[in-house]
């Protein structure tokens, strides 16, 4: 990623340290990625994007900033995209899912922070991602206490909005977020300097529906009984749906459908006949965290479904497009995205509801709940969802870990045991 | 991909990821079993690229008429000791 260096230097980040990650990535990908046999020929794009993910997109980032756009960074799916693309600007996902970060936000954080709010922290005080150093505002949201206490940290270094989410989900609730999105709007048309109009909005909420289906496409696909593609390769497409532009995304995305499609008729797979399907519920894998699905797919089984953030959640349901006035879209956005259930919503039988749903559609033999370490939410909920599925018969692991590499050995020990269990 | 120790591999190099998947889907359209690849550091050097196309040993003359063929640009192809360890455990 050579000829990104005076780009790196522009933005200020700390060449030394970075290199250390840039270094690393190429062994890395090519274990969990190119060990695979028979994937997908459309996977071409995403491995792509992954060999200089430094470079190519954050230079079209600062392209659209020279001609005046603004890039927005989030943390969070509940923050509508669409309020940002309806103004002309771009978002872009900020979640560090490196382990290569973290020790930056453990020398302003606890070290009883999750590894995702310490990996986002250390990535921007340490210079180390042009993403970080890109945006030009960051978009937090009150979806746990660590997120609410790194913002006020991060909010001395550049302009952060933040989006105060309901707790419960009530009718006053959504009315609630729906006003929050308003104020959201009236934010972002303050900082890109243009006013968001109903057709801009309808067409904002009409793209990133196309990229929702896209991706819905894909997942759609991997409830096929010949698996078309692993899970490795389906979290790698959706942890760059957070980054990518969102219609190139839904094109890209189509197209590795229309493959998948094809490969289903024609009985091609990446697993074996009886594989055992796995489905990953819990806290997001933002990119580069691979380390869970490569040991589960290294272990004997195959990875079928998420029901994460960076899996189904980011995609079901779409918004309501046939609203005409802001106030009306403002409320749509609200109803769609107040429909994810995440584990700071109390009760959240919703989630469960869900993760049963999920589990026959995709035909699972056995639920992976996996918990990054300090995330006490999805830790404490974890009690219920694995009580719901031993109630429904459905095997389930209960996994905490974080990004170190120390204790791979010991969970595909316990992944290992657990597939084989499943017979 | 295998993952034998023993086994070697080809990566061409390239000076920019436009001519990176030029020549990947010129290698698509001739069936030739290739795949993108971060470029290895340890051949990477100053290039401005990092991105590379990974094909196997048995595959090179195909590759080369290929490349002929379109005229295809690149920048270098480089033999290298296998890199990919599915039980390595070094995660980013």
């Amino acid at each position: 990623m050579a000829n990104y260096v005076e780009m790196w230097k522009d933005l200020g980040m700390d060449l030394e340290t970075h290199d250390a990650l840039c270094q690393v990535l190429p062994t890395a990908f090519g274990d969990v990625y190119l060990s695979q046999e028979n994937r997908p020929e459309s996977m071409d794009f995403w491995d792509m994007v992954v060999a200089d993910i430094h470079g190519i997109r954050p230079a079209e980032l600062i392209e659209a900033q020279k001609n005046g756009q603004k890039v927005f960074g989030t943390f969070c799916i509940y923050v509508p995209d669409e309020i940002v693309i309806a103004a002309n600007g771009i978002v872009t996902g900020l979640c560090g899912g490196s382990q290569f970060w973290v020790s930056g936000g453990e020398k302003v954080l606890p070290k009883s922070t999750c590894p995702l709010i310490k990996a986002s922290v250390g990535a921007r005080l340490d210079r180390t991602c042009p993403f970080f150093r890109i945006a030009d505002m960051y978009v937090g949201e009150t979806t746990c206490d660590g997120k609410k206490k790194a913002w006020e940290i991060l909010g001395r270094d550049v302009p952060m909005h933040i989006m105060d989410i309901p707790q419960m989900k009530r009718e006053k609730d959504i009315r609630k977020w729906a006003e929050e999105i308003t104020d959201f709007a009236a934010v972002v048309e303050v900082f890109t300097g243009n006013e968001i109009e109903p057709e801009k909005l309808k067409e904002a909420i009409h793209i990133v529906n196309e990229k929702r289906k896209a991706l819905a496409r894909v997942f759609e696909a991997r409830k096929a009984k010949n698996i078309p593609i692993s899970g490795k390769d389906a979290l790698l497409m959706m942890q760059i749906a957070f980054f990518d532009d969102p219609v190139r995304c839904a094109q890209m995305t189509n197209r590795l459908a229309d493959e998948l499609e094809q490969r289903i008729q024609d009985g091609a797979s990446v697993f074996p006949a009886g594989t055992k399907r796995i489905m990953v519920t819990g806290t997001p894998m933002a990119i580069p965290n691979w380390k869970l699905h490569h040991i589960i797919e290294t272990s004997g089984a195959a990875v079928v479904c998420e029901e994460t953030c960076t899996g189904t959640r980011y995609f079901e349901r779409l918004v309501d497009e046939s609203r005409e006035t802001l106030e009306e879209q403002y409320q749509a956005l609200a109803e769609r995205y107040m429909g994810i259930n995440c584990a700071c919503f109390t009760p959240n039988t919703g989630r469960i509801e869900d993760i049963l749903r999920l589990a026959k559609e995709y035909n699972v033999d056995g639920v992976i709940d996996v918990n990054l370490k300090f995330c006490c939410l999805y830790d404490t909920e974890g009690y219920t969802v694995e009580a719901a599925l031993k109630e429904a018969g459905i095997p389930v692991l209960g996994i905490e870990t974080d990004y170190d590499d120390a204790d791979a050995e010991q969970l595909r020990t316990r992944i290992e045991a657990f597939v084989e269990m499943l017979g | 991909m295998a993952d034998s120790k023993e086994k070697m591999y080809y990566y061409i190099l390239f000076d920019n990821y436009t001519q990176g998947m030029a020549l990947q889907g010129y290698l698509r359209e001739a069936k030739i079993p290739s795949r993108i690849s971060p470029a290895p550091r340890c051949i990477q050097g100053e290039l401005g690229c990092g991105m590379s196309i990974l094909f196997q040993p048995e595959d090179l003359e195909r590759v080369e008429a290929c490349i002929a063929q379109h005229q295809a640009e690149y920048h270098d192809i480089v033999l290298l000791e296998n890199q990919i360890n599915p039980r390595r455990n070094r995660f980013c």
